[in-house]
């Protein structure tokens, strides 16, 4: 293990454990995807559908102008209207999207007026109206027929009735937004969408959505870029498995996985564990988090419910007080928040033990960090609330919550917990600052810190996405914390985590772990980076965006299928028990939920995953319930087990061994799994394959109605999931909460010694070694932990 | 026919498919997981000994009943004298190898696959009753009776082994601790491991070897003339050393 001498301050710097090659690679790789998505960013700045200053029928009445359509936009997203239905596909599925909802009726509405359906010459007239892009870049007017004028105005009074509605059977609260003047902008706004839906891009024959949704009435079917980038795809999907399967049969023996002798280790039983007071503050984490993860799944449960029967519930008029676009925000939030909440806390569990010892007042900061957490999340999900019920009259307001899906939250929570992931990295850092000098930058302390920071920078992305801007690119920056946060920085700081907790109990060395984690790197960088535009597919960006994010997101699958089956058996290693341990391995169920996490990221991540990634299924897919089969298998399957297993690992230290439940975290890994797995299989899935055959069948219009969702059939599949998420909330969640409840309860205990020193064998004692004549003897921990 | 029924047949076929499919992957995964752990090792069943990468032998010389185990390992003198022994093992008394008893899918890992598949299954099943309880006329049975059949069968043929056997986690020890609730910084000495009864030890030797009269305990295996090295050309004194 080479030492270099840091000749400025004489401290002895560990070398780098594995070859440079990877570093390099990696920084190379790295750089070229954020070269190409800056390119890609530019791109949709200049090809983005522009926003007319003024739209006009044909006599020249003003209809709306670029103000309003900004205005529309705002009112759509604070009202909550995303997470009821969509736009551009993106948002929530019970409601209409609206984009297709106003091009169909806007459709439906000149083809009446032109002579009705059987008059061929008005069908074609129709779709040359919508198609032809009468936009003008000198006067930036956009000139609408006056067939479609008319429409527009029928819109009007359709969305008043709509929006106005008092009763409740849609799922939105009664009278929603009564405000004429402000369904007319938001009016507007449908309109300038569905007009980028339909109106072909100058000099290309489709849409700037690349001719989504598909509406026969407009002209709109895939586009040849839909089907031969599906199609080159694949083939780059199945080469790349193969070529990578060559590879790793080739040199796979390089990589260092070669098994040494499974030294009989000892484990230090939790209660010879000693823990640093920022440890032991860390209960507290967790007992939020378990608190967020029950009120997570209950407002699961509610919106659910919408789709099972969407009238009433149980008799009891839900709407009124929590409509469904409210408890979907709530869902998506506090999935985000409760995850978060256990990385935070797992992070500065880890630090002493990766320090070997803690400053002072490192537990005062992890409490400051925890109250201001508490405050972002209370206060951004009552903003939320208020904000659906309409209490903040003026859109732009720094209070009133942004609204789009998964940055739901107001601008001013957003900005403090951009601060407060960032003075969570600062923990850390402080933390484990000793231990960074004396090791080079490649190593893992400081993969351990860089990717801790690249959770509050990734996020801090998430701010160029204003609710007033060109929704094209806002959705652009959106995706950059949807996809890029979510699936590849918070991705990684998972791995490191993952990997050091191997490290530290014994069952890898730390350059194999390191050898997982730059793989890992390199191989979710190269299609994950690029890869991010499968999201971007239909949103107003130029082909090139569908391009080469369908090549790429494909390449994603290649590494993830391959990576997902390694960490899989990567992760197998942490379950098998052979070691001589005098003491068992404590780590039983927190391990299991790591074997989970591999299994989800296979099946929820890459398969279901895959199963929408191609543009020409995503066409017809999009905004349908197979999206929410691989949301909820991705999220919950990898982050959601991960949080578990993560908060279970440091609540073994935090709970005496006599008091610790094993039959309760047995019951919750069983329960959470088997849970997850009725909810995908019992009814997402099959409802979202019939979703599908009716959106290619009948239309994607037909198939995104509240009739289709709610009908029978639908209805009995919803209901079918009672039983697994019955499962999944008594005997998944509830058990779970009482284990974090269990933490806090024994981190009250007076007298508990703490320290801020931790012994280099924290959690492992010195490696005992067999002799020849059977007795046992130690060997020195320096020679156990070499590499 | 009412479509409802080769829907539900249809999903169910689909489900099964994705059990096995699932199954067999997971069984792969854990191979692979094996392959880690003992990378560069080569296990001879029919001689029920493992070859290191340098071609060497380790033979059995313990059973772990705790663990489920059989403790396979090389001769210490040539361990020591070999040339790459620092990328083996760090101990002077020979490389060690493993190798669990039970088959798949007995360990933790392998029963939540298996767990899995065994529900994937009964929600197979779920879907086939409804539809058989709803729709029964005979041209719909005819569809929907066999794919029933087939997933009783491969409910029972999983979920048989599944319950019948246990994980094999070792038994928690309690760790002997003050009275009053302190514990000091030293690992005190470990209550005895309770041993639970196992399987009868004869299944575990292969056939070949079998030999009335003998059990397989802490006992070093005996000395053997059956234990030639299996290089060709290549043969040394093969008095095991005790």
């Amino acid at each position: 293990m080479a030492v270099t001498q840091d000749g400025s301050t004489g401290v002895d710097r560990r070398g780098l454990l594995v070859s440079k090659t990877w570093l390099q690679a990696v920084a190379l790789v790295v750089l070229l995807g954020f070269a190409v998505l800056g390119l890609l960013a530019y791109r949709t700045y200049t090809a983005e559908p522009p926003i007319p200053d003024r739209v006009v029928g044909a006599d020249g009445r003003v209809l709306f102008t670029g103000k309003d359509v900004s205005r529309g936009q705002q009112v759509f997203l604070h009202n909550g209207l995303m997470e009821y239905g969509s736009v551009f596909g993106h948002g929530a599925y019970l409601g209409p999207d609206f984009t297709d909802d106003y091009l169909h009726r806007a459709a439906e509405s000149v083809t009446r007026q032109l002579g009705g359906a059987g008059a061929a010459q008005g069908v074609e007239q129709v779709v040359r109206d919508f198609q032809t892009n009468r936009y003008d870049q000198q006067t930036k007017t956009l000139t609408y027929t006056r067939e479609q004028a008319v429409a527009f105005d029928e819109n009007v009074a359709y969305y008043v009735d709509f929006f106005g509605d008092p009763k409740t059977d849609k799922g939105l609260r009664p009278k929603a937004i009564t405000d004429r003047e402000q369904v007319r902008q938001l009016t507007a706004f449908f309109s300038w969408t569905a007009w980028a839906a339909s109106a072909h891009r100058p000099g290309k024959d489709y849409s700037y959505t690349n001719n989504w949704p598909p509406e026969p009435l407009v002209g709109n079917a895939p586009t040849a870029n839909v089907v031969v980038w599906s199609v080159l795809s694949l083939i780059a999907l199945l080469a790349g498995i193969g070529a990578l399967f060559a590879a790793f049969g080739r040199w796979g023996d390089r990589l260092g996985w070669r098994g040494r002798q499974a030294d009989t280790l000892s484990f230090r039983s939790p209660d010879a564990v000693t823990l640093t007071p920022a440890q032991r503050a860390t209960a507290w984490f967790f007992l939020v988090v378990g608190l967020l993860f029950l009120v997570q799944t209950l407002v699961g449960a509610a919106s659910e419910h919408y789709r099972a029967e969407v009238t009433d519930f149980f008799g009891f008029d839900l709407a009124k007080l929590l409509p469904y676009n409210l408890v979907r925000t709530w869902h998506l939030q506090l999935a985000l928040f409760w995850v978060a909440a256990s990385f935070l806390a797992a992070g500065i569990f880890l630090a002493p033990i990766i320090a070997g010892r803690e400053p002072k007042r490192q537990n005062v900061l992890a409490y400051v960090l925890l109250g201001a957490v508490a405050v972002v999340v209370f206060g951004s999900l009552i903003g939320e609330a208020l904000s659906i019920h309409g209490v903040f009259s003026e859109p732009g307001s720094f209070f009133a919550s942004q609204g789009f899906e998964y940055l739901d939250l107001a601008r001013v929570w957003q900005v403090l917990l951009t601060v407060g992931l960032f003075v969570w990295a600062a923990i850390l850092f402080r933390g484990v600052r000793g231990r960074l000098r004396r090791d080079h930058a490649g190593n893992m302390p400081w993969l351990f810190f860089l990717s801790a920071l690249a959770i509050p920078a990734f996020y801090a992305v998430g701010l160029l996405a204003q609710s007033g801007d060109n929704f094209t690119h806002a959705d652009f920056w959106r995706f950059w914390v949807v996809h890029l946060w979510v699936e590849d920085f918070l991705e990684l700081f998972t791995t490191v985590m993952v990997a050091y907790i191997f490290v530290m109990l014994g069952v890898v060395r730390e350059r194999v772990a390191m050898t997982v984690i730059y793989l890992d790197i390199l191989l979710y960088s190269a299609g994950g980076v690029i890869g991010t535009m499968h999201h971007l597919y239909f949103s107003g960006e130029p082909a090139e965006h569908m391009a080469l994010g369908a090549f790429f997101s494909a390449a994603e699958v290649i590494p993830l299928t391959f990576l997902t089956v390694e960490a899989w058996s990567f992760l197998q290693l942490g379950a098998r028990q052979e070691a001589k341990s005098a003491t068992p391995f404590p780590h039983r169920w927190a391990v299991m939920f790591l074997v989970a996490v591999g299994f989800w990221n296979f099946l929820g991540a890459g398969i279901f995953g895959f199963l929408i990634n191609l543009p020409i299924v995503s066409y017809y897919e999009i905004g349908t319930a197979l999206t929410a089969n691989h949301g909820h298998a991705a999220m919950m399957g990898v982050y959601g087990m991960l949080a578990m297993g993560l908060a279970l690992f440091c609540l073994r230290y935090l709970i005496p061994e006599r008091h610790w439940p094993d039959r309760l975290a047995r019951l919750s890994f069983w329960s959470a799994n088997l849970g997850l797995l009725w909810m995908c299989f019992a009814t997402l899935l099959p409802v979202g394959i019939l979703q599908l055959y009716e959106s290619v069948d009948s239309g994607y219009h037909a198939a995104r109605t509240l009739k289709y969702v709610t009908n029978p059939t639908n209805s009995v599949f919803e209901w079918l999931r009672l039983p697994g998420d019955i499962v999944f909330i008594v005997g998944g969640v509830l058990p779970f909460l009482w284990i974090c409840w269990l933490g806090v309860r024994h981190t009250l205990r007076r007298g508990t010694r703490t320290t801020l020193e931790e012994p280099e064998d924290m959690l492992f004692t010195d490696i005992t070694v067999p002799t020849e004549d059977g007795r046992e003897r130690e060997a020195t921990a320096a020679a156990s932990s070499s590499g | 026919m009412h479509p409802l029924v080769l829907l539900a047949t249809g999903y169910a076929a689909l489900l099964l498919a994705a059990a096995a499919a699932l199954e067999w992957l997971a069984r792969h995964t854990a191979a692979r997981s094996e392959r880690y752990r003992t990378a560069g090792f080569t296990y001879r069943p029919d001689h029920d000994l493992w070859l290191c990468p340098r071609d060497e032998p380790l033979w059995p010389y313990e059973v772990d009943r705790q663990h489920r185990l059989v403790r396979y390992r090389a001769r210490p003198s040539v361990c020591n004298a070999c040339p790459v022994k620092a990328d083996c093992t760090a101990t002077h008394t020979g490389r060690e190898i493993v190798r669990p008893i039970d088959p798949w899918p007995h360990s933790e890992a392998g029963r939540f696959h298996r767990g899995v598949s065994v529900t994937l299954t009964v929600l197979a099943a779920a879907f086939l009753v409804t539809a058989i309880a709803t729709h029964h006329r005979p041209p719909e049975l005819v569809v929907t009776v066999p794919v029933t059949a087939l997933t009783g069968w491969l409910l029972w043929r999983w979920a048989r082994d599944f319950l019948r056997t246990p994980s094999g986690f070792p038994d928690t020890v309690t760790v002997g601790r003050n009275d009053d609730g302190a514990v000091d910084g030293t690992d005190r000495a470990p209550a005895a491991v309770p041993t639970r009864p196992g399987p009868v030890l004869v299944d575990l030797i292969p056939p070949s070897r079998r030999r009335p009269g003998t059990a397989w305990g802490f006992d070093r295996q005996p000395a053997g003339a059956r234990y030639r090295s299996t290089r060709p050309g290549n043969r040394r004194s093969e008095e095991d050393p005790q």
